[in-house]
């Protein structure tokens, strides 16, 4: 979520006299798996990434960083156990604001409640091409769609967890890195 | 051994419900106590409990297919140990509620992976997919049906046997787990 509207001005300012701010170490959480999303989260400094934990193996589904809103939007939606865990990978700094703080915002005015739609119209895209991305077979498009999307992905989060978001071992996505 | 298809499976699934209820009390420890050693050569909380999910990465997928293939019985039906597999369950099995030390093979030693408290989390998704498997088994000839062991590719287990000595296994290291803070 990165369009510059006006919303998302009026957004991030608003998160910016947020006095809730949090700082989470290395591997603690934000949320875990069944608990309630009650925030939305902006992120101003460190990176975190959203995980489902099958029986298996921990499933990376998304990552924030500098500059990035982020919670477990399902949860926050619909106000049911959320299915993610939402992690720091680094030591994170992060301003939250209810939900019923961004709802006033978005309700403000009938412009607000627009761009509050655009906003989550390019979500909508954004998860379609992410399953297009799962859906692919061959690991180097996989990658290559990434970092169209996202040029600046390996600066800001390490590489066994860009494997996982990829669904490839990082051993592969090493090879097909460096090839 | 020998006994029937229900009662051996509602041994097992008596032991999975205990086993369970420790796993949800471990969840509220601190994190400080969960990887708490006794002394530097023993296992933390955390550590049982990833050593029993690396076990459960092997054997739960490996009985989730043979149970597909495997020919269905009336849940009354006789179940037989084999030699091996019976040596195997009963060497796992905790006696007079006393544990003797064993070394547990390089693989499966989760001293070097990263723990927190989702290791728990997925510990106690795998007792989930466990018990569904155990269900399963009721109506399955435990006997015939053959499971691959995680030691070494030259011998298969009876059923039966595998899901004595998964479970008994992860009796002895629950209760290990449990002997870290009493």
């Amino acid at each position: 979520m990165k369009a510059e509207s006006e919303f998302t001005k009026k957004l991030i300012s608003s998160f910016e006299k947020a006095t809730e701010q949090k700082i989470i170490s290395k591997g603690q959480f934000l949320i875990k798996e069944g608990e309630v999303e009650k925030h939305l989260y902006f992120v101003v400094s460190g990176a975190i990434r959203v995980f489902y934990l099958s029986e298996f193996e921990e499933q990376t589904i998304r990552f924030g960083y500098k500059g990035s809103f982020i919670n477990s939007l399902s949860s926050f939606i619909k106000e049911t156990p959320s299915e993610f865990y939402i992690q720091a990978i680094r030591k994170t700094t992060v301003k939250q604001i209810s939900k019923d703080s961004l709802l006033k915002l978005v309700n403000e005015d009938a412009d607000s409640l627009r761009q509050y739609i655009q906003l989550l119209e390019i979500l909508v895209t954004q998860q379609i091409d992410r399953e297009i991305d799962l859906l692919i077979t061959s690991p180097y498009e996989r990658l290559s769609r990434v970092l169209q999307r996202s040029p600046q992905l390996f600066q800001h989060i390490p590489l066994k967890y860009i494997a996982s978001y990829l669904r490839m071992t990082p051993e592969t996505l090493s090879r097909i890195r460096n090839s | 051994m020998q006994t029937t298809n229900n009662i051996l499976i509602d041994e097992l699934l008596h032991i999975v419900e205990s086993t369970t209820v420790s796993a949800k009390k471990f969840k509220q420890l601190s994190d400080a106590q969960l990887k708490f050693k006794k002394s530097p050569e023993s296992w933390s909380v955390l550590e049982c409990i990833e050593h029993l999910n690396l076990y459960g990465d092997f054997y739960l997928p490996e009985i989730q297919k043979e149970i597909l293939n495997a020919e269905k019985v009336p849940s009354a039906s006789i179940v037989k140990s084999g030699a091996i597999g019976n040596y195997f369950a009963n060497l796992m099995k905790v006696k007079d509620g006393k544990l003797k030390k064993m070394k547990s093979p390089a693989d499966k030693n989760p001293a070097t992976s990263e723990l927190s408290v989702t290791t728990i989390d997925r510990f106690l998704k795998q007792q989930e997919l466990l018990k569904q498997l155990l269900l399963q088994s009721r109506t399955v000839n435990l006997t015939k049906t053959k499971t691959s062991i995680s030691l070494t590719r030259l011998i298969r287990l009876r059923l039966g046997d595998t899901l004595r000595f998964l479970v008994y296994h992860m009796e002895r290291h629950i209760q290990q787990a449990l002997a870290v803070h009493s």
